[in-house]
């Protein structure tokens, strides 16, 4: 009772879609010759196991019934029979057994193919697409979606080739052996595939019904395992059990419908192959009185009728495989079509020597196209300056560093560094001019080392040098390994505040001209933060850095301040003079600064 | 007093390492549902057993049928009667594989709701350390995997254990009721077949799990590039990060292999033993056919049998492998029934006069079980009813475990904490739990409508209720800014609430419940300074002969508690007043110090 393939809602693919096929089959046009050759195969196979019944109705016709032949003629006929026949299984093994890895080999050759190109596309779609899917659904198109293609690919597409072949092989043979016989067997072809399809089509609910139904039981387990404290602290414990029950319930009425489903059906097919013996005995047997049949033939036609019901047991399955598979080979090739719009130019500029002057120039933009998130932002970085950016959640701060790096493009106005517009540049060479330290890190499950590098191509004692140089080797040096410690997942997990110094740390390997950084707002360890502050001293004193800041002495640190209010900058300047306007900035610092925790402002 | 705890915690560990618990103890697990459904059972295997002998009588018609063809003594009303007998008897077969069908694998289902319903309610009374010592993910994996191996066992498992049984008896012993050397010939290579299956599956499931584990691997690897992809374009790591994935798909593509290559092996070889038991009877049967020791129905009968015999030979290495998973899954979800909570909870000693919760700690100490460094140490403090306790300390210090302990979640020695001047260690665990309302710093919300989850606590409370808490912590107009409202779903499925949002809910929470303490461990770290104000504020006046127990490193709130405990390694190293600590203790002067010199001069 294998699963029915995944599904997911709003399917609504024809398995005629020829323009899909295509497309699927483009995948697979370099392996046409170990396809070829699988198809070889397939005739060989079909071939094989057709012969078998002959060979037996051979040796009961012209050696076992023939008692003209002398005695010793027909035990000799019975063994070449046997020999064979042996040949014949034996190849038969082999050739099956070829078929199986040889396609195993070339669809998960296609789908590792599918899968490469997906990911590659989905990492360099722009930031505006992604943030709107679902991780899970970008996930599952990576996973599920391909992995259904390959159910299709090796389990089914091709055994659907060998069971058709062998049914309407199976139907000439009987044909040629007897036509009258052979016509009432060929009946039993459209009534098993009815009844398969009928089967089918019903078995798909009840397995999606029994699916939805199981998901929620185990989302239910999830979560009361995680909030299992809160649940007995509140004496919930009864209601929970007895939510749960119902959840149980349903499951088991859900499953049992689906057994009884089973239990109607698959006799059924046992049925029909149960009469088939019947229909042979009783026709074939009067065409044996009238001598139009032998009985060699008569059991040839048994065995042929038993190979014939062998495949249509699994066809509603495999029907059911393919219509899933096709469903997530369109929703892969519909994520293949979304183009990213934030692009390379095509006639791309490039920037030798960097100064480090950064303007935004009147920029307007809306994250939705009509709640304006910067309104009309103008300001300049001098090469070298340090700037803070300052204002509540939602006012905007985190935008500009998104158009900075060019994730967005404004609706308005212009965004340069030392004169080029951001958008005459190629993207992997603007962003590799802004190193970027962000709270949130992505981590390899590799060495810290491995983890800095990244793809900078920088050695261990450059690393260990500009760690040096900054005081993030401090940090290095707490880890049991040093710069050879496994992190991430199985390995030592990173705080908050260590995770920032990576991220501070995998920048300065870039060297970049041109520094960025988006402070964390959770409270860091006090020895993580007095590393940062070094750290900022350190690296920000010779570039042009801008910092959305949340700490007071990184503000103060600053040549200039931004206030930002709304997507406006209403104040700007020197902290000194800000605090003398008594303006926003004042108000912010004395509200905020005096009762909150720890020398942070503005924070969510 | 400590050695108590500790001894009871050891108990338990050396339990749940036995891995070679005995059958014997598995069985009172199954057979009560066995004795429940045992008449649906009976039925069953009842009809189970009519099949199999029905289907062996079909080879014996055909037989009777090809003998009259081949001897000329078969008359056309004679096939039409044996043809009509065949269908028949299908048509029976039909029904009642019907019968067994929904009976047997039925049970199968009943007898995995009732494991599943009593993991699920023993879950819900098990103690932290129970939690501890296992991840959600091997709890889920119980639940999922361990029951359907269970469920698989029992219900496939033995109804083809009983079918292949009862065929492959029946079917030899017509065949060497036909002819005993040709049953020895034609025989012969099915214990093969039955080892390679055993074998070969076996091998087949460990190779798969490897395939699991990598695709696993794989959806992890994407998923957590997906959840970052704004760093990999700001660091321009698409290239690398698309190596990374290659190189994993290879290796899942290789696993891939693995399984195809013992596939490829498995599912030919049930044709390749049985033509080759076919050989058997063409080459020797045809012999004794041709000498007449055998009739020709007795040929065609044979080789009808030893096809019936094909499914129960691969049945047998199939039903092993399925029993024994189910074994090895059925002693998993032994040990989790059979782990009990640390924490005594006695039943018998409601006494519900506890009037005035009184908190009396004396000599606290407490160690997590595995671990050698106590977490908390000689901790002693008395606090009267209506006080408002602030608690603050370096993170480690214990102030969560603290809490912890005060809810009665962790196991502690006896004598060390009275509550209401009872051990707590007498007294019910909902005697004390029910008095105290608890807000954690990561709070747990459930998935369901903000509503419902304010009411958590009380499931009585009447909508003005709930808004009232919503209202008393800040939390009304939140609510009252989604589409919905207090009917708006969250968690997965629904609205995501900003963290601030999230304590403050199961604040509101804590607050319905109205209970006479409240402890907040560290539950306002994401709530503004201004708002902590006001939620303090009305703590004070709407609620000000409750006991608040709240962590807090922020001087502020901490300066308007009555007493504040000072936590350091474990050991509570001052208590006062904020003025009182302000001029005891140096590491609340230097944060006091810290959050207030940070003001700019004016």
């Amino acid at each position: 009772m294998r699963d029915f393939g995944y599904s997911e809602k709003g399917q609504s693919v024809t398995v005629a879609d020829l323009a899909l096929w295509r497309r699927i089959l483009r995948y697979s046009a370099d392996y046409r010759l170990p396809i070829g050759v699988a198809v070889i195969l397939s005739l060989g196979v079909t071939g094989a196991t057709l012969g078998l019944p002959y060979l037996l109705k051979t040796a009961i016709d012209g050696y076992i019934t023939a008692d003209q032949l002398a005695m010793e003629q027909r035990l000799a006929g019975i063994t070449t029979i046997g020999l064979w026949f042996a040949a014949l299984i034996a190849v038969n093994f082999l050739l099956m057994f070829t078929q199986v890895v040889l396609l195993e080999w070339v669809g998960q050759s296609v789908m590792h193919r599918i899968r490469q190109e997906l990911f590659a596309h989905i990492v360099n779609l722009d930031l505006s697409f992604l943030t709107r899917q679902p991780v899970g659904r970008l996930v599952t198109r990576l996973t599920n979606d391909v992995q259904n293609m390959h159910e299709m690919f090796t389990s089914v597409l091709v055994t659907l080739f060998n069971d058709i072949l062998r049914i309407f092989g199976i139907l000439i043979v009987l044909l040629v052996l007897n036509s009258k016989l052979g016509g009432i067997m060929s009946l039993y072809v459209p009534l098993a595939f009815v009844m398969t399809w009928v089967f089918s089509q019903m078995a798909r609910e009840k397995f999606r019904a029994i699916r939805a139904q199981l998901s929620r039981i185990n989302t239910y387990i999830q979560e009361s395992v995680s909030g299992i404290a809160i649940i007995q602290l509140f004496n919930a414990q009864s209601r929970f059990a007895r939510d749960f029950l119902n959840l149980s319930d349903e499951y088991l009425r859900r499953t049992l419908s689906q057994i009884r489903l089973f239990a109607a059906f698959m006799p059924l097919s046992e049925l029909l192959s149960t009469t088939a013996i019947a229909i042979i005995l009783w026709f074939g047997g009067s065409l044996i009185l009238k001598n139009q049949l032998t009985i060699g033939e008569l059991v040839a036609f048994l065995a042929y009728m038993r190979l014939f019901f062998q495949p249509l047991r699994e066809l509603s399955q495999k029907y059911s495989i393919v219509q899933s598979a096709l469903a997530s080979a369109e929703r892969i090739f519909a994520m293949l079509d979304v183009k990213p719009l934030i692009v390379d130019p095509p006639r791309p500029q490039h920037l030798k020597e960097i100064a480090g002057r950064i303007e935004f120039a009147e920029v307007r933009f809306s994250y939705d196209g009509t709640t304006p998130i910067l309104d009309c932002v103008s300001l300049t970085v001098e090469p070298g300056e340090t700037v803070a950016i300052v204002g509540a959640t939602g006012s905007g701060k985190t935008t500009l560093i998104n158009l900075l790096l060019r994730f967005y493009e404004p609706q308005k106005g212009r965004i340069s560094i030392d004169g080029v517009t951001i958008d005459q540049l190629p993207l992997a060479e603007l962003r590799g001019h802004v190193g970027v330290i962000l709270q949130d890190v992505f981590i390899l499950k590799d060495t810290l080392l491995a983890n800095i590098v990244l793809d900078s191509g920088r050695g261990r004692d450059e690393v260990r040098t500009i760690l040096r140089h900054t005081g993030i080797d401090r940090f290095v040096r707490r880890l049991p390994d040093g710069l050879d410690t496994i992190i991430g997942e199985a390995g030592r997990e990173l705080s908050t505040g260590e995770k920032q110094l990576l991220s501070f740390a995998r920048a300065l390997c870039r060297n970049p001209p041109i520094l960025v950084l988006d402070e964390a707002t959770a409270s860091i360890d006090s020895e993580s933060e007095s590393i940062l502050e070094e750290a900022i001293a350190t690296s920000f004193a010779d570039r042009t850095s801008i910092v959305i800041a949340h700490r007071l002495s990184t503000i103060r640190r600053a040549d200039h301040i931004i206030v930002m209010e709304q997507g406006v900058i209403v104040e700007a300047g020197p902290h000194e003079q800000l605090m003398v306007n008594r303006g926003r900035y004042a108000e912010l610092i004395e509200l905020d600064l005096h009762n909150d925790r720890p020398k942070t402002i503005a924070t969510s | 007093m400590q050695r108590v705890a500790q001894q009871r915690s050891t108990s338990a560990e050396t339990r749940s390492s036995e891995t070679t618990t005995p059958l014997s103890s598995l069985l009172p697990l199954l057979v009560p549902q066995f004795k429940r459904h045992r008449v649906r059972l009976a039925v069953g295997f009842a009809a189970l057993l009519i099949v199999d002998l029905l289907q062996l009588s079909i080879p014996q018609l055909l037989k009777r049928g090809i003998d009259g063809l081949s001897a000329g003594t078969a008359t056309p009303s004679m096939l039409a009667l044996l043809g009509l007998a065949i269908v028949a008897i299908a048509v029976l077969v039909v029904l009642l594989r019907f019968v067994w069908r929904t009976l047997i694998i039925g049970f199968s289902r009943y007898l995995e709701r009732a494991l599943r319903n009593r993991v699920f309610s023993h879950i819900l009374t098990m103690d932290q350390h129970f939690f501890s010592s296992r991840s959600t993910g091997s709890i889920m994996a119980h639940v999922t995997n361990d029951l359907t191996a269970v469920q698989m066992a029992c219900g496939m498992g033995m109804v083809a254990a009983a079918d292949a049984l009862v065929m492959s008896v029946a079917a030899i012993g017509f065949m060497l009721y036909i002819s005993p050397s040709l049953t020895f010939f034609a025989l012969l290579p099915m214990p093969i077949l039955a080892i390679a299956t055993r074998v070969l599956s076996a091998q087949l499931h460990h190779r798969f799990n490897t395939v699991q584990e990598q695709f696993g691997v794989l959806t992890e690897f994407a998923r957590s590039a997906l959840v970052a992809v704004k760093l990999s374009k700001a660091y321009t790591l698409e290239r690398l990060q698309t190596g990374e994935f290659d190189k994993m798909g290879r290796t899942y593509v290789d696993a891939n292999i693995k399984v195809a290559r013992i596939q490829g092996v498995l599912f030919p070889a049930a044709t390749l033993i049985g033509n080759m038991g076919l050989l058997a009877i063409v080459v020797f049967g045809g012999r004794l056919a041709i000498d007449e020791t055998i009739s020709m129905g007795d040929f065609v009968a044979f080789i009808t049998y030893l096809q019936m015999l094909i499914w129960p030979m691969m049945a047998v290495g199939w039903v092993a492998n399925l029993f024994q998973r189910g074994a090895t899954s059925l002693r998993r979800i032994y040990l989790l029934l059979d782990a009990e909570p640390l924490l005594p909870d006695h039943q018998e000693n409601t006494v519900s006069h506890i009037t005035a919760p009184s908190f009396t700690l004396q000599g606290l100490s407490f160690t997590y079980p595995g671990t050698s460094s106590p977490q908390l140490e000689d901790i002693s403090i008395e606090v009267s009813q209506g006080l408002i306790v602030g608690i603050a300390g370096r993170t480690g210090s214990g102030k969560s475990t603290f809490c912890k302990i005060l809810v009665r979640l962790h196991d502690i020695a006896d004598g060390a904490y009275h509550f209401g001047g009872i051990d707590v260690n007498q007294l019910p665990l909902d005697e004390v739990r029910n008095r105290i309302a608890y807000v954690s710093q990561e709070p747990v919300l459930f998935s369901d409508t903000i509503g419902a989850n304010i009411s958590f606590g009380r499931a009585d409370a009447n909508s003005s209720e709930i808004e009232q808490a919503a209202r008393d912590a800040v939390l009304h107009d939140d609510i009252m800014g989604f589409d919905n409202g207090y009917q708006t779903i969250i968690g997965e499925r629904g609205v995501t609430l900003s963290g601030g949002q999230r304590q403050r809910l199961a604040l509101a929470r804590a607050l319905l419940s109205d209970r006479p303490v409240l402890v907040i461990d560290d539950g306002l770290s994401a709530v503004d300074t201004q708002t902590e104000h006001r939620i303090l504020a009305t703590l004070r006046e709407r609620f000000n002969e409750k006991t608040v127990f709240i962590v807090s490193n922020r001087i502020k709130l901490l300066s308007m508690t009555d007493i504040i405990l000072i936590f350091d390694r474990g050991r509570l190293v001052n208590s006062g007043s904020h003025e009182e600590l302000l001029a005891a203790n140096d590491f609340y002067r230097a944060m006091h110090e810290k959050q207030m010199n940070s003001e700019p001069r004016d």
